[in-house]
């Protein structure tokens, strides 16, 4: 697994399609929708698909629905051996005012460090420019 | 400033290969900087200005915030204050950055893109111009090829987790898309986190 954060919109995606020359079909993205909306993709994640983008947005659905991330991820462990998997850094501002903001940073923080230990190559990417972490 | 001098640099990296690069004084190089705020940027970014500056050319300062108080007169006279004996020369334009009147044979520093796609966005009779970042990303790309050394200074302003408003949200896209374009034509980025120098491309000399 290739795990790539970085800050929103910094390029992880461009970086990523170019990388591994992805196309649309071969990308799931999470989506939390809107508080109260529910979520769209629920708390699960295609893993047949090559990439996994916009993993933030799986975790809110986590915390919406009372899930740890880190532990389905581990359930599902050999699936995304060979994924490649964005997610947006969300850990370097202020600490959020409402409670779910507030879970949804931390378990963000939880998620990636259990992922950054598991992967293979791990990059950042500032600024459209990748950074090789691991 | 920020009370940094030189021994607060802690490090230099070259995410590269973890090695220092030294690159001649005087050569013509466009340099983008960004990191948190508070972190030493902009001292680290006079220094570098400096230091890039060819003997006998002008040094410019970009001053582009727009005073709205005194609580802002009262930064920018202690910004000014503290870059006295420097040599630099200031420039104040807080918006249409294309008009800028200098020798362009000189060395130049922008602080802040930050504070110039705010005046540029959000203008003072009220309006907000949605578009704003496409042209000030092409505005400051315009001004890198026609000057001689250019070092830009930006806020990095994207890892917080935050679902903003609409215009807040697009804020935070426009400056990310500035960034971006500006890392993407700049020879050097580095990112300045308290005190510590990483470089993302490019080479430096200090």
């Amino acid at each position: 697994m290739h795990l790539i954060f970085g800050g929103a919109y910094q390029g992880k995606l461009d970086y990523a399609k170019e990388r591994y020359r992805l196309e649309e079909r071969d990308i799931f993205f999470c989506r939390a929708g809107k508080e109260g909306e529910g979520c769209p993709s629920g708390p699960e994640i295609d893993f047949n698909k090559k990439a996994v983008v916009r993993l933030e947005e799986f975790v809110l659905c986590c915390v919406r629905s009372g899930v740890e991330a880190k532990e389905y991820l581990k359930e599902h462990r050999e699936e995304w051996e060979e994924s490649v998997v964005l997610c947006t850094d969300i850990s370097a501002g202020i600490v959020p005012y409402e409670r779910e903001m507030r879970d949804w940073r931390e378990m963000v923080g939880r998620t990636l460090t259990y992922l950054g230990k598991e992967a293979k190559e791990v990059t950042r990417v500032f600024c459209g420019l990748p950074q090789k972490i691991k | 400033m920020f009370g940094v001098d030189s021994t607060d640099i802690a490090c230099i990296i070259n995410s590269r290969d973890g090695t220092i690069e030294k690159n001649k004084p005087g050569g013509t190089v466009n340099i983008f900087i960004s990191g948190g705020c508070k972190n030493g940027k902009s001292y680290y970014a006079q220094r570098l200005a400096k230091e890039q500056a060819a003997e006998n050319t002008p040094l410019y300062y970009i001053a582009t915030m727009e005073p709205a108080d005194e609580e802002d007169q009262a930064r920018i006279l202690r910004h000014r204050q503290e870059r006295d004996g420097w040599g630099f020369t200031t420039l104040e334009k807080s918006v249409a950055i294309e008009s800028l009147e200098a020798d362009f044979s000189g060395s130049f520093l922008l602080d802040s893109v930050t504070a110039l796609l705010s005046n540029e966005m959000f203008r003072k009779d009220g309006t907000v111009d949605r578009g704003a970042y496409l042209r000030v990303a092409g505005e400051l790309e315009r001004l890198a090829d026609k000057s001689g050394t250019i070092v830009f200074v930006s806020d990095y302003i994207c890892s917080d987790a935050m679902k903003y408003d609409e215009l807040t949200e697009l804020y935070r896209k426009g400056l990310a898309w500035i960034d971006r374009a500006l890392a993407k034509k700049c020879d050097t980025v580095i990112e300045v986190s308290y005190g510590n120098i990483q470089l993302l491309k490019g080479e430096i000399s200090i």
